[in-house]
């Protein structure tokens, strides 16, 4: 729920939105170039990009609503800075086909989910640093990575609820709280969900976990 | 000569007696009719209905002419204007402040009792076609990919 309608946020939200999303994008694709190895995240990101697309058809009742899967946490620690421009990609065809949010408040929307996801591959990425053996390694990757699959969740939350409050000026912690309430489900789960895949990869193929590189 | 007289005075009779038709119906039975109401129904993808979601309809000006609030099913009665045609309903849900759906009603164009986007395409097909754009993103850039590689 966090995809934003067209024709409820102020001009001046919207404008932003597209901004950030855009740079962020051009400062992803600068990134690509920079490192060179693009074809190699190609399928990666293709299959990243379906999942984050799919799991928002996932609902879970929460009292009088219903909130989605966001997958972004999981995005994030997999891609790493190319979480930005599969997020956009998936918001576009999830407007498009699914009519969650608006073709207005792409970039908003965009930005509310993609710079959380940005934040959780951070998170991990911070938290697993340095040298250590196997056993402890899996520990630390499931912490960090349940740590940053719920971060992104609620700061999406927040990022939402933000926006909308930008442009109606109505109160923040009240929209804030009812927002997160209705989400702690989902962040619970998604943050099982995203320490079990990264424990899960690195045992299975560590090189694809994007959070772990060394590199970048 | 005589048979066509005879068929002019036939073709006369059967006019006539057509116009009498009408006429000689003494127990003339009366059909009225009222349309008592507009159903609106809300829900978000997926099937949930979206309860206690502020409704507003407005007229083709724009005027406001009837609010309410939807019930548990999603759904918000109301009863149409005589000479009004055309309704636009604005559903804002309150329980997930950001959402929001509008929807035309054309009296003249209403068929078989439903529109708006209960017509859809099925969710599959739209999953479907959402993982073929994927594909095609992907065989576009790996293609750009290689393009550059070959070139250098």
């Amino acid at each position: 729920m966090v995809h934003i309608s067209d024709g409820i946020l102020s001009l001046p939200v919207l404008a932003a939105g597209w901004a950030i999303t855009i740079a962020l994008l051009a400062v992803a694709i600068w990134w690509s170039k920079k490192k060179g190895n693009l074809e190699e995240e190609i399928p990666k990101l293709s299959v990243m990009t379906a999942a984050f697309f799919v799991a928002s058809l996932i609902h879970i009742p929460v009292g009088p609503t219903s909130a989605h899967f966001i997958l972004n946490g999981l995005v994030g620690v997999i891609l790493g800075i190319f979480a930005f421009p599969a997020i956009f990609i998936g918001v576009v065809l999830q407007t498009v086909l699914f009519q969650h949010g608006g073709i207005t408040t792409i970039g908003v929307n965009t930005v509310n989910i993609g710079i959380p996801a940005l934040i959780a591959y951070c998170i991990f990425k911070w938290g697993n640093k340095g040298g250590m053996t196997l056993m402890r390694k899996e520990l630390s990757v499931w912490i960090f990575g349940a740590l940053a699959g719920g971060i992104a969740v609620f700061l999406a939350v927040i990022f939402t609820a933000f926006s909308l409050v930008l442009s109606n000026e109505e109160a923040f912690f009240a929209i804030a709280i009812a927002f997160t309430v209705a989400h702690i489900p989902i962040i619970i789960i998604e943050a099982i969900i995203t320490g079990s895949i990264a424990v899960f990869l690195l045992k299975v193929k560590p090189e694809l976990i994007g959070g772990l590189g060394d590199d970048d | 000569m005589n048979v066509k007289q005879m068929a002019c005075i036939f073709a006369v009779l059967v006019v006539l007696s057509c116009l009498c038709i009408s006429v000689a119906s003494a127990h003339r039975m009366h059909v009225v009719h009222t349309l008592s109401e507009l159903e609106i129904e809300a829900y978000f993808g997926g099937g949930t209905p979206v309860r206690d979601a502020d409704v507003k309809v407005y007229d083709i000006d724009g005027n406001l002419y009837i609010e309410g609030t939807t019930d548990e099913e999603g759904k918000f009665r109301f009863p149409p204007k005589i000479g009004m045609e055309e309704y636009e309903v604005v559903v804002n849900a309150t329980h997930m402040p950001g959402h929001k759906g509008e929807t035309t009603i054309n009296l003249s164009q209403v068929s078989a009792g439903a529109g708006g986007v209960g017509t859809e395409i099925p969710l599959y097909t739209r999953v479907i076609a959402g993982f073929g754009y994927l594909i095609g993103i992907a065989g576009f850039a790996m293609a750009y990919v290689y393009w550059k590689r070959n070139k250098k």
